[in-house]
């Protein structure tokens, strides 16, 4: 009887235990995507007068936060390459590769299915590729 | 501490005890210390986050 006591009580705390185990990880989880969406936030008054007497203000932030916080290119071809690019596969591999966001993140983010987000990835990749063998061989 | 008195406090708490909550958080606060670290460093809000987030969720425990 005893031991059936015991391993009754073993049996509820190490459930609950396991459970807040979980809900302790999953919530880390949750903190730590918040911390990193929020690093992206500007605020409407953070923004600079400039932009606001020009015509598409937003455009114009993105473009410069891209500019100054985009990719490093160490080699310059590869720039040249990368805005040949449309702007929304420039936009969609800045957020995978530079803000390191999932496919499912960016997907939310623009407004699209997570589907088209892989189909834009894997067609802009092989852009670039392409490109930069056709300007290796014009290199050489 | 003795199994009716676990269980006990966590039906209270479950159900809304704030005074068994405040007991199965004193209890398990070695856990949600260690799960109150980023990068090797205490976070404070982290802990503050994981003790509201405890507060919101217990009553979804299935006892």
């Amino acid at each position: 009887m005893n031991h059936q006591e015991k391993s009754e009580r073993d049996e509820l705390r190490a459930r609950f235990t396991g459970w807040l185990e979980v809900t302790l990880y999953r919530a880390k989880l949750n903190y730590v995507k918040k911390l990193e969406r929020d690093k992206g936030i500007v605020y409407v008054d953070e923004l600079p007068e400039e932009l606001w007497a020009s015509e598409n203000p937003e455009k114009n932030w993105i473009q410069r936060i891209t500019e100054s916080e985009g990719f490093q290119f160490e080699e310059e071809r590869l720039e040249k390459a990368f805005h040949t690019l449309s702007e929304q596969r420039q936009e969609i591999l800045s957020m995978l590769f530079v803000e390191e966001q999932t496919p499912k993140e960016v997907a939310g983010r623009i407004s699209c299915s997570l589907r088209h987000v892989y189909k834009q990835r894997s067609h802009a990749l092989k852009q670039l590729r392409k490109m930069l063998e056709e300007g290796g061989e014009d290199n050489e | 501490m003795s199994k009716e008195e676990f269980r006990s406090i966590l039906i209270g708490a479950v159900s809304g005890n704030h005074e068994d909550l405040e007991k199965i958080l004193e209890l398990y606060m070695p856990l949600i210390e260690k799960n109150s670290y980023l990068n090797g460093n205490r976070d404070e809000d982290l802990k503050q986050y994981l003790m509201i987030h405890i507060a919101l969720q217990i009553g979804k425990f299935p006892i």
